[in-house]
């Protein structure tokens, strides 16, 4: 009974109850999850000083959002080329891409970010602005990491895709952009949403080069009332609302692309 | 190019001419020094036992498959030769494929429109004319605007040949199109093959379809081991074989 695979709708309707499935695949732990983060937000607001903690912390989540957003949208794109890169038959671009793959890969993400902020920043003059290090930073680091997932996307798309596209004439220039490309992307789709989520959180490491994001302005709040207990509290409750939004999000975009054509 | 072997029988001059095509996969050799002239307005059928290399030696025709050694040319022109723009040799060799191929991502006319667009720069109006013209014809038309995954395997096999068709080939390279077919969709596919056959189109195909082999085949060559072994027409070939290999092979395919 439990091994009832999802995609075959018409066999469910059949032969047992619909609520029954739909019941038992609905996100309890999610759910469960969301009421907690409710009443303990409910909670932390009747208490003055947290509601003071809480509305503090909160002003960093802007920050935090607005940083992942862009240096993600960089990391896409340097995945993107770096990915090309990695499954290129030109060995110059296959080394470059494979060499920036393996160094980002093989470095802390913390030592990136202090390595950008006080080793680069400052030959070129910029360390005034500890954000856009970190923006640089992440999308360096994360670029890495979306290059391998665009390469695995690319990679899984059947030969015959290419060599039906070939024989029509296409370079393999076209291949790749009106063949390729779109049947990865729409393959990898959940796992770069994985990555948004990763990074959101890694945005914390942010903190070490002093950007007033979200975890920056807990640790300043409870320097400064020595009280860490509500004003880590605080930060984690606001993260754990992004990133269950986010993967709400990412499951949504796996059931579609799981449901579509290929 | 030049005519020393005595092929008699057919229509025009040489549009494909393999010389000592060679290709090795590892250690076995797929094509051992096979040699082969396709004419304009012929039907060739490739039998042969899987292995034999008859899918590697048609693969080769259009440099999808490289061969070590030996000569391709197509029309006049040597694939081999420094400068030669493949994309361009390509686009006028259609090429159907066991499995279709078709572009799941794209609708059954943008798959059609796609070459025509990028590779052929026609205008949107005339390919989309020409796509439904085509849709038309292999009996599909009503598809137009479904997605490949909607079709049947019979279907998809047809927009495949459409969309080679689209390109204007001068020549259609089949590989084993019917074998991934459902018994009672081959007809289908064969029956538009046919049609093209009656129109004049140049065509090599990989098949063991042995009816449509003797109602639309001008010539038969069977391979065994990277080698051909026999050639000749259809009756030749399959009624009156010359080598036991043939003999062998035939009765076990038309035991079945």
């Amino acid at each position: 009974m439990g091994e009832v695979s999802s995609s075959s709708e018409i066999n469910q309707t059949a032969h047992r109850p619909l609520e029954r499935t739909s019941l038992r695949q609905a996100p309890w732990w999610l759910i469960i999850l969301g009421i907690g983060i409710v009443f303990v937000l409910l909670a932390m607001m009747r208490n003055e000083d947290y509601a003071k903690t809480l509305g503090y912390v909160l002003g960093g989540v802007g920050l935090s959002v607005v940083i992942t957003v862009v240096a993600y949208v960089a990391a896409l794109i340097i995945g993107l080329i770096a990915g090309l890169g990695r499954v290129s038959a030109n060995p110059i671009a296959y080394h470059v891409a494979t060499l920036y793959v393996e160094v980002m890969r093989g470095l802390p993400m913390l030592v990136i970010i202090l390595y950008t902020q006080f080793v680069i920043a400052p030959m070129i003059g910029a360390q005034r602005n500890p954000a856009l290090s970190g923006i640089l930073a992440l999308a360096l680091g994360y670029g890495a990491y979306l290059a391998e997932v665009y390469r695995a996307g690319i990679e899984s798309i059947e030969r015959g895709q290419a060599e039906a596209a070939r024989s029509l004439g296409m370079s393999a220039g076209q291949t790749m952009r009106h063949i390729i490309l779109p049947q990865a992307l729409r393959r990898v789709l959940p796992p770069l949403g994985n990555d948004f989520i990763a990074m959101l959180k890694d945005s914390s490491l942010l903190s070490a080069i002093g950007v007033n994001e979200l975890t920056q302005l807990a640790r300043i709040e409870g320097s400064r009332t020595f009280d860490y207990f509500r004003a880590f509290n605080s930060a984690a409750i606001l993260y754990l609302i992004l990133t269950l939004l986010l993967s709400l999000g990412v499951r949504l975009l796996e059931r579609r692309t799981s449901s579509g054509r290929r | 190019m030049d005519d020393a072997k005595p092929i008699p029988h057919y229509i025009g001059t040489p549009i494909i001419t393999m010389k000592g095509i060679s290709r090795r996969f590892g250690h076995t050799l797929a094509l051992d020094n096979v040699s082969l002239d396709v004419r304009r307005g012929e039907v060739l059928m490739i039998v042969g036992p899987s292995g034999s290399g008859k899918s590697t030696l048609l693969r080769c025709i259009n440099y999808l498959e490289l061969p070590d050694a030996g000569m391709v040319e197509i029309d006049g022109v040597v694939l081999s030769r420094h400068g030669v723009d493949l994309n361009r040799i390509r686009e006028h060799v259609g090429m159907v494929f066991q499995r279709f191929e078709l572009f799941p991502h794209l609708t059954v006319i943008q798959n059609i429109m796609l070459a025509q667009r990028i590779v052929a720069k026609r205008s949107p109006q005339a390919s989309e004319q020409i796509a439904r013209d085509l849709l038309a014809k292999v009996g599909i038309g009503e598809k137009a605007d479904s997605y490949p995954v909607q079709l049947s395997g019979g279907q998809q096999q047809r927009v495949a040949i459409a969309r080679s068709l689209a390109m204007q080939p001068k020549v259609m390279l089949f590989d084993e199109p019917t074998s991934a077919l459902d018994p009672e969709m081959i007809k289908e596919v064969l029956d538009v093959m046919l049609d093209l056959a009656r129109e004049g189109m140049t065509m090599v195909i990989v098949s063991h379809e042995m009816g449509f082999a003797r109602a639309a085949a001008n010539r038969v060559v069977f391979m065994d081991q990277g080698r051909i072994v026999e050639m000749g027409a259809p009756e030749q070939v399959f009624d009156n074989p010359h080598h036991d290999r043939t003999r062998l092979f035939l009765s076990k395919v038309l035991q079945h």
